[in-house]
């Protein structure tokens, strides 16, 4: 009997040990919250700079960068630029974002002609763009550090914080898929471990700038330092719209039943040519 | 294997399907495929505007000089984001409007091309797919 309950008290204090050991880190990383936000955590938002509006690139700025200031592609990778400027001269675009899917980053910020808007909320910058489906950027500005093995997406895992009136964003874990683009006809995908750093700041009152510094080992062949300009408009006409990008390869149709549906236009070479699927 | 590996496998499988169900349409591109250096000038009827991302296309109806069937042609701009700031909204064009339109014509001769501008012939109204003055301001 003593020997039972020996084993039996063994058991339990097994049992009680094991609860109370230590989690794992990564389990204890799965328990940080998202904290309610105090009337100081808002306050301290009036601090920050007026970003106010909607933010349209300088295309013209782009095209000017494009040439003075091209990214250092290795060799290998520059022959496929080199071949891919000949192809868009020659009235053949190599489809850089022809497939609908998120323009990514560093593209967006880099060759997009759509606007976007930038909002401040506690612990957080999110950046919505419009032209594809899913063009927003969420950078956690709560002190959080990148996740020990982020989901690889087309946008990439952002932390930022503030240096006076810049914003400092760090983003990893990009898509590999995800464009290194000068245009919407020559760029190559980053093919893996990518790491951007970038520091956004306001140059005049309307004048947004981002320098961006681009790590990708596998197509460049040392860190690529370029600034792109935005302008501000604050008129409400010009709010930023939803922006689906695969509405265009559809047009609005009744069916047999009366019902709205969207019915797929007929695409040749990359350009609609059918207003209907027939 | 890590549970990063099997996402990007999972992911390479579903493009894949994604691209054996049906090449992408090529709704968003590069507007490379027209010819630049070339403009021409066609009439005809506005059969619908479709004011829709990436791009808005003018599909006309044009009678053809040597009598037949009307043909249609797609005119391809920019988004409705980027019109909207340039002036435009989706009552621009109606179904109808008769409708003289510049364009750069697809390189390979189709019936298609990027517009440069397009005037109502009813009104006198022209529209031009500009990318705005890149400047700021408050209207």
């Amino acid at each position: 009997m003593g020997t039972r309950i020996n084993r039996l008290v063994f058991v339990v204090g097994m049992i009680a040990c094991a609860r109370l050991a230590p989690l794992p880190a990564h389990a204890a990383d799965q328990e940080a919250i998202n904290r309610p936000a105090g009337a100081q955590d808002w306050q301290a938002l009036a601090k920050l700079p007026d970003w106010n509006g909607v933010w349209t690139p300088v295309i013209s700025d782009q095209v000017a960068q494009e040439k003075s200031n091209p990214p250092p592609w290795t060799p290998q990778v520059a022959k496929q630029i080199k071949h891919m400027y000949a192809e868009e001269d020659a009235g053949r675009p190599f489809p850089v974002i022809d497939h609908c899917f998120p323009t990514g980053m560093p593209s967006w910020m880099l060759i997009t002609h759509n606007a976007f808007e930038i909002l401040f909320t506690p612990g957080r910058v999110t950046i919505l763009g419009e032209g594809d489906g899913n063009r927003l950027r969420r950078i956690y500005t709560d002190g959080r550090a990148h996740p020990a093995d982020p989901d690889p997406s087309f946008h990439g895992h952002s932390i930022g914080h503030w240096e006076q009136d810049t914003l400092v964003v760090d983003t990893v874990a990009l898509l590999p898929q995800a464009y290194l683009a000068v245009n919407e006809a020559v760029g190559v995908p980053n093919n893996g471990d990518m790491h951007i750093v970038e520091r956004l700041h306001l140059q005049g009152p309307d004048t947004l700038l981002d320098d961006l510094e681009i790590t990708a080992n596998k197509v460049l062949s040392k860190p690529w330092r370029t600034t792109r300009k935005y302008y501000r408009q604050r008129a409400q006409k010009y709010d930023i719209v939803e922006g689906v990008c695969t509405q265009g390869s559809f047009t609005e149709a009744v069916d047999k039943n009366g019902n709205a549906i969207f019915a797929p236009i007929k695409f040749h070479n990359g350009v609609p040519v059918g207003s209907d699927s027939k | 294997m890590k549970l990063t590996s099997l996402k990007r496998i999972s992911m390479g499988i579903i493009l894949a399907a994604m691209a054996g169900a049906g090449a992408p349409a090529g709704a968003h591109h590069s507007f490379a495929m027209y010819e630049p250096t070339k403009t021409l000038t066609l009439k005809g009827t506005v059969k619908s505007f479709q004011w829709t991302n990436p791009h808005v296309v003018v599909w006309l109806l044009v009678q053809p000089a040597d009598g037949g069937a009307a043909q249609e042609w797609s005119l391809e701009t920019t988004s409705p984001g980027v019109l909207t700031r340039a002036g435009w909204t989706r009552q621009s064009l109606k179904a109808g409007d008769r409708v003289s339109v510049t364009f750069s014509p697809l390189r390979d001769g189709s019936r298609g091309g990027g517009l440069n501008s397009v005037t109502l012939l009813d009104t006198g109204q022209t529209l031009v797919p500009k990318f705005g003055k890149e400047e700021p301001g408050l209207k």
